[in-house]
């Protein structure tokens, strides 16, 4: 035990010696690396911003029923329990005839040949109207279909939602166009900063070549040899994350108020979103990018342990 | 110790025959010399014997090990056991003479208070304490040959092969060497001197191994080196 926990000391002594006496070549190999894992971390916070642009435009979908004018509240309000009963239904406000008569009023308080002809009209033109929101935007024709088989079809005057899927199907394409560039512009990163630690590590070993020779003529055994450069990959994935760590959370805070700005509907907190999921995100991450250290570093020294 | 059973060894794709069915044994405590000229195989003798390569054919056993077809994880303990010297010293530039013999120890994993009691021992027997916080660039050839000769003992081997560590020295150094050699040799350890050096090889007045075209021709207690 005490012999491993020499060996152990002597293999992180001898990796950062390798770390610390290339240290330009590791600071350029850890900018590549970090820059692929922004460039993920990008990504991330732009599903998060599209998500919340859909989950918003999707609240604004409402659908309203208009009622006859004659038809009185008592039938509306059977009306509005019919639709509550619904699956697809999630809720349903139930405007009054005055209320409705008082909001477009309101709406048109600045059209005074509107407000002058409602004044002209004897009584009230408009009926109750019902306000109904589904579960999923889709579900709307299906609301509409099942008013229009109802027994209650004949009370309603008119029925229409501001369809917003156009808006949300061009929404969900441009995420997809992003997604799938910062996905390829991911993996070219990455492979870029594969390709440089494979290099970087194989600068490090071609430099120690001659003592990796000795160590194996004097008895060495492979682990120990291979040990070092695969503790100092693992210095550059932790060197790395740390960089991405301190470059992402400025990033987000200066863009945080121009998005709570722009998504007044739902609030966007991408600060909050990478504290959250801060575990998951760089764990993924420094998993990840130890995973490519080790496997690069591995193959790079091969060729060198054939003495 | 040492047992070369109708060892051959022949490098691919070229054919060429390094060894031909050599046969020697060497007991524990001898000093034997293996002379040939540049070519005949004195060195393949050597890589064999740290397992640097395989023999084609017959068997190799080391102090009752048969290393024939030695696996690769059990490499490094087979080379704890042998010291192995070098013509061009194979030391590292960068590290003391202290460091140097004590990097042996630390990759075997040896601990602190084993490498501070080892390495001044085997630094002693070499005649180089004096000399422990030098770098081998402001050491001589000979005095490079000697902290390369106390790393091979700072396993404290059985076997002590030497492959041609005179070759980069003059002759007074040669002398130094050879005499360490010997030294090394009365207190127990087994010696295998390779070299092509007549004069040095004739004044040690110990068994003589000759090789000629990979082929052993001349096996003798007390041998002389002549050049055929």
């Amino acid at each position: 035990m005490r012999m491993l926990l020499v060996l152990l000391y002597r293999v992180c002594r001898f990796a950062w010696q390798g770390f610390w006496r290339n240290f330009w070549l590791s600071m350029v190999t850890i900018t590549i690396m970090a820059l692929a894992a922004l460039t993920v971390n990008t990504l991330i916070g732009l599903n998060v911003v599209i998500d919340s642009a859909t989950q918003c435009l999707e609240k604004k979908i409402d659908m309203s029923v208009y009622f006859d004018p004659e038809v009185d509240e008592p039938k509306v309000i059977e009306v509005k329990n019919y639709l509550e009963k619904l699956a697809q239904v999630g809720s349903v406000k139930y405007v009054s005839a005055a209320q409705a008569l008082q909001d477009f009023r309101l709406r048109h308080a600045k059209d005074t040949s509107i407000l002058e002809s409602i004044e002209e009209m004897a009584g009230n033109p408009l009926g109750a109207t019902l306000v109904v929101n589904a579960h999923r935007p889709d579900d709307y024709p299906t609301i509409v279909q099942i008013i229009k088989n109802s027994p209650y079809r004949d009370l309603v005057a008119e029925e229409n939602y501001k369809d917003h899927r156009q808006t949300i199907s061009e929404i969900s394409n441009v995420a997809g166009r992003v997604n799938r560039t910062g996905v390829a512009l991911s993996v070219v990163f990455i492979l870029i900063a594969t390709l440089i630690v494979f290099n970087t590590i194989r600068v490090a070993i071609y430099t120690h070549r001659e003592e990796i020779g000795i160590m194996k003529l004097v008895g060495a055994s492979n682990t120990f040899i291979t040990a070092p450069f695969v503790i100092e990959s693992v210095f550059y994935a932790l060197c790395t994350i740390l960089l991405t760590i301190v470059v992402t959370f400025p990033m987000l805070n200066a863009v945080q108020p121009y998005l709570q700005n722009f998504f007044t509907c739902s609030p966007l907190n991408l600060v909050k979103y990478f504290t959250d999921n801060f575990t998951v995100i760089v764990g993924t991450q420094l998993g990840g990018v130890i995973a490519l250290n080790i496997i690069g570093s591995s193959i790079a020294i091969r060729r060198y342990l054939k003495v | 110790m040492i047992t070369f059973r109708n060892v051959s060894k022949i490098f691919y794709p070229e054919r060429t025959i390094a060894l031909a069915n050599v046969t020697f044994e060497v007991q524990p405590g001898e000093f034997v010399s293996v002379v040939g000229k540049s070519g005949t195989g004195k060195t393949t003798i050597v890589k064999i014997l740290i397992a640097e390569t395989r023999a084609s054919e017959g068997r190799v056993i080391v102090g009752g090990w048969d290393i024939t077809r030695i696996r690769r994880s059990e490499i490094p303990y087979l080379r704890r056991q042998i010291g192995v010297v070098f013509q061009d010293y194979k030391l590292l530039q960068k590290k003391t003479v202290f460091e140097n013999v004590a990097f042996a120890l630390q990759v075997s994993g040896a601990g602190p208070s084993r490498i501070r009691r080892i390495v001044p021992e085997v630094l002693k027997i070499v005649g180089l304490s004096d000399k422990h916080d030098r770098f081998p660039v402001h050491l001589s050839g000979g005095e490079q040959q000697r902290v390369a000769i106390a790393r091979a003992l700072a396993h404290g081997p059985k076997i002590l092969v030497a492959d041609e560590p005179t070759g980069n020295l003059d002759a007074l150094n040669s002398q130094e060497i050879v005499a360490l050699l010997q030294k090394i040799n009365q207190i127990g350890t087994t010696v295998l001197f390779v070299s092509h050096d007549q004069t040095l090889v004739n004044q040690i007045h110990r068994r003589v191994i000759v090789l000629e075209e990979g082929a052993l021709t001349s096996d003798q207690p007390v041998g002389r080196y002549r050049l055929s």
